[in-house]
């Protein structure tokens, strides 16, 4: 413990709401250089319920977080004092793998659920960036997905229930462990995708999936990259067993282990008839052979690279080769995901203003441009990327965390709290 | 917390009347009693006058409509088509009634991105229509397709026989443009999936008419499938017919649906429809797979196979489009032949953890016979999404007090189960006092911030969905004293 964080007398609330076992070193948790006052690692639903208490009733900001694999994303933080270390809270809650469903608390890893889930023929068919370390908490509040959104449903769309930790003290419980239902506000979908806005997220509920039999990676070259989107279009609308149809600009082609040019790239999965007859129907479309099924960990990989400067651009299907050229004129690793429209650039630094241009490029048609890292200046300038309807997000945030003590700054609201803009 | 307002009957209805005729033109507003009286219910018998009609035709009449009841202080209250099952439209409170059914226009439809923009009266099998020769689908089919609005599915969270494979509405809705409470138009979502920030569409899809009014939605399409297949197993028992929905999918198949028929349902359906159901099967599923030809011949035998294992006399398979038709005919007629089997009938919505549906049925079907009453069930097995349609005469003294108390004992099994009291009806106006078995008052107290938040507390859709409310009747059995009529739909 540092001397800082034992004689800081604003933590007396925080030390008194929790057993003094549960404080860790703050040096351990710094974010954007910032090293918080103090620490917590409480493995309770009911201990982070009453940290976030003290903490609303102290003014202390409190930035929760488990991972640690996302927290370049968004805004810049406005404050730093309590950093809420989520791993604690790591155990399968309830999983019957005959109701294909499983509840467990936040901080367990990704990978710990797959193993859990993997067991039993099954697993959350998802697959975030960077890889499996993501914890379930930070997942669903980032809402991140991969290569398989569009093929497979978002994490919001998995999520069947969740309990989260509010601002008040109060532990507060959405949907349930059913798959179908219609019980009440989805307060869990608010929750997902939210960036801790409204509270921390402690235990959620998700519906599961059965393994694939069989998976396949293939990949076909194209001339450019106009060609190599007609041939990813045809792909997906010959309805195969796909999960993942992706075009590769050259630089990231090379990277992945793949031949120096712009690629179409699919995953296959599903039964071992569906994915021999996919392959056979691809092979009939183009020029499509077998490729390095490690390909999808390196681009999980690559977009989750927090040293890095990454993007992620949404944009319609039809306009995707567009955006991963405007990626690439911009200097950018550029390949995009084509059922979600997902357009994802990976550079060692882009110009502030490069990213706003491309941002601007991107709401013209429709689409968004989240920033899922880079340097604090850079976030800083271009800001988080659209929080939705400000004053209904503002509306909400004032009965959730009126004090603004969670991630204070990762959604910058103009005209209050502090003004970002 | 929320600002209250006195109930509106009998206020200040003239000059509410003529500010609407102003904003709408004479035409679109009605308020004579015999005009009023065809928007007193939904598809539940549950009645209520609304103070008047309106049918706006554009976004910035449906705005207007809402900044006038605001000005005279009276409810809104949204409605589509009314073939809600829960409550949700009627006017308990009075105030204006804003029925969508004028903005019925498909707006564009673009395949290459699988999108498509409509009005919020678009019939959901007008939309369906349109996309067919495309090959493409709006996934959510909930069986009063051929009447319900899009409007009126997104509200409600709208299900259907095929979400099982496809989830519900939620997941089909990429953008809304929304009026709310304040007339302040806003957009929710984007056309294109996962923007970043807070998911408002992911909240307001559900949320019953009560955060404000869908003036154009932005959908999801997917495309038709090479494949499909329905097969229809016939068992000796609904327990039987239970087993073997779990054991196809612990064999690692989830189909697009999977449909439960009980011996009541079938004997009273096959007569009138004669979809081929055998009259004295104890229980039928109706399974379907699709996908890739090879896959679905897998699946298919896949699903054959753990059909007999649970016990299943027999197993019939139906490739072609006019054989798969009947197959499913049967199922999409059932609630409406139910209406001609009895005086009247309450149908129920709950769900239960699928591995606890035959423990649940069996319950259900022993509460029906401990009451006297004949149920019939027809169902989403494989969401574990139960339907009881609990047959009764209203002329009969006490009936009606008799069959509330049986529905709220199903009810309860649900929630006792590790379930919920609906799967994809709604809590409308029914349920809001079993709320409080699923949700303690903090979780409750979230919700009520939610509505709050988006200014419509005790004002937009009064008294739905969430207990308490100013206003309104607190009773169950006072809220819910209604039968269902033929051309009723699950």
């Amino acid at each position: 413990m540092t001397s800082r964080a034992t004689s800081d007398p604003a933590l007396g609330p925080l030390r008194q709401a929790l057993d003094g076992r549960w404080e860790r070193d703050p040096q351990d948790y710094p974010v954007e250089g910032v090293t918080p006052r103090a620490a917590f690692a409480p493995e309770g639903r009911a201990e982070v319920a009453a940290l976030l208490g003290a903490a609303t009733g102290a003014g202390l900001v409190v930035v929760p977080q488990a991972g640690r694999t996302a927290l370049a994303l968004g805004a810049p933080l406005q404050a730093y004092d309590v950093a809420l270390d989520l791993r604690g809270l790591s155990r399968v809650v309830e999983y019957v793998p005959d109701d294909l469903t499983v509840t467990v608390e936040a901080g367990m890893t990704l990978g710990a659920l797959q193993a859990e889930l993997g067991a039993h023929g099954q697993h959350l068919p998802i697959d975030p960036s960077p890889d499996d370390s993501v914890s379930i908490g930070g997942m669903l509040a980032t809402a991140r997905s991969g290569a398989w959104r569009g093929h497979f449903p978002a994490a919001r769309d998995l999520v069947l229930g969740i309990e989260a930790a509010q601002p008040s003290g109060a532990l507060v419980k959405s949907g349930g462990r059913v798959v179908k239902n219609v019980t009440g506000y989805d307060l869990h979908r608010m929750h997902t995708g939210a960036l801790g806005a409204f509270g921390v997220i402690v235990e959620a509920t998700f519906k599961v999936a059965p393994l694939p039999v069989s998976t396949r990676t293939m990949a076909a070259r194209a001339d450019s990259l106009a060609d190599a989107a007609r041939l990813a279009q045809r792909a997906w609308d010959a309805s195969l067993s796909t999960r993942a149809i992706t075009l590769l600009a050259p630089e990231p082609a090379a990277h992945v282990g793949l031949p120096s040019a712009t690629a179409v790239l699919v995953d296959l999965a599903g039964s071992n008839a569906s994915v021999e007859r996919s392959a056979a129907e691809l092979v009939a479309l183009g020029a499509f052979q077998e490729a390095p099924p490690e390909a999808w960990a390196y681009l999980r990989r690559l977009q989750g690279e927090q040293a890095a400067t990454v993007l992620r651009m949404g944009v319609p299907p039809s306009a995707i080769a567009e955006f991963i050229e405007a990626g690439r004129a911009a200097g950018a690793l550029a390949w995009g995901h084509l059922a979600s429209g997902a357009v994802i650039c990976h550079a060692d630094a882009l110009d502030a203003t490069v990213i706003a241009g491309l941002r601007a490029q991107a709401e013209a048609r429709g689409g968004f441009l989240q920033v899922e890292s880079a340097p604090v200046a850079v976030r800083r300038a271009v800001g988080a990327g659209g929080a939705g309807d400000g004053v209904l997000v503002a509306a909400l945030r004032d009965r959730f965390d009126p004090s603004r003590i969670l991630n204070r700054g990762r959604w910058p609201e103009p005209a209050r709290a502090g003004g970002d803009a | 917390m929320a600002t209250t307002s006195p109930p509106a009957q009998g206020r200040g209805t003239s000059s509410l009347v003529r500010d609407l005729r102003a904003a709408l033109g004479p035409r679109n507003v009605l308020d004579a009693p015999e005009d009023l009286i065809a928007y007193e219910y939904d598809a539940t018998i549950e009645r209520a006058l609304p103070d008047v009609v309106v049918f706006p035709g554009t976004t910035e009449q449906v705005a207007a409509c809402v900044r006038i009841a605001l000005a005279h202080d009276v409810p809104v209250v949204p409605r589509g088509s009314g073939t809600g099952l829960s409550g949700g439209a009627v006017p308990v409170r009075g105030g204006v009634l804003v029925v969508l059914t004028r903005m019925n226009r498909i707006l564009e439809v673009h395949a290459g991105d699988r999108v498509a923009v409509v009005q919020p009266g678009v019939i959901n099998l007008h939309l369906q229509e349109a996309l067919a020769p495309l090959g493409l689908v709006y996934a959510p089919d909930p069986s009063s397709q051929r009447v319900c609005t899009i409007g009126g599915n997104i509200a409600n969270n709208s299900g259907g026989p095929h979400t099982l494979a496809h989830g519900s509405t939620v997941n089909h809705v990429l953008a809304l443009e929304v009026v709310l409470p304040d007339g302040r138009i806003t957009r929710l979502g984007s056309r294109v999936p996962d923007a970043p920030g807070v998911d408002l569409r992911g909240l307001f899809v559900g949320s019953e008419g009560t955060l404000g009014i869908v003036t154009e939605a932005t959908l999801r399409l997917v495309r038709q499938q090479p494949a499909v297949r329905t097969l229809l197993a016939i068992f000796e028992t609904v327990e039987a017919a239970s087993n073997a929905v779990s054991d196809t999918i612990r064999r690692g198949v989830i189909p697009v649906a999977m449909e439960m028929l009980d011996q009541e349902i079938i004997r009273i359906v096959e007569p009138r429809i004669q979809a081929g159901y055998p009259l004295d099967a104890g229980a039928a599923l109706l399974i379907e797979v699709e996908g890739v030809a090879e896959g679905v011949a897998l699946d298919a035998e896949v699903v054959e196979a753990a059909c007999l294992a649970a016990g299943a006399r027999e197993v019939r398979s139906a490739e072609e489009a006019s054989e798969r038709e009947r197959l499913w005919e049967g199922r999409k007629a059932a609630i409406g032949a139910i209406g001609g089997a009895a005086p009247a009938f309450y149908l129920l919505d709950g769900v239960v953890p699928r591995t606890k549906l035959p423990q649940v049925m069996g319950r259900v079907l022993d509460l029906s016979r401990e009451y006297g009453f004949r149920c019939a069930n027809v169902f989403h097995a494989g969401d574990g999404n139960l339907h009881p349609n609990i047959m009764f005469d209203p002329t009969e003294p006490g009936a009606t007090e008799r069959v509330l108390a049986l529905a709220e004992e199903i009810m309860r099994a649900c929630v006792d189960a590790g379930g919920s009291i609906t799967g994809e009806h709604g809590v409308g106006l029914e349920k809001r006092s079993y709320m409080e078995w699923v949700f303690n008052e903090q979780d409750l107290d979230a919700q009520r911030a939610v509505r709050d938040a988006f200014g419509g507390a005790d004002r937009f859709n009064p008294c739905k969905m969430l207990p308490g409310g100013h206003g309104c009747a607190s009773g169950h059995a006072s809220e819910v004293s209604r039968r269902l009529q033929p051309g009723t739909y699950v």
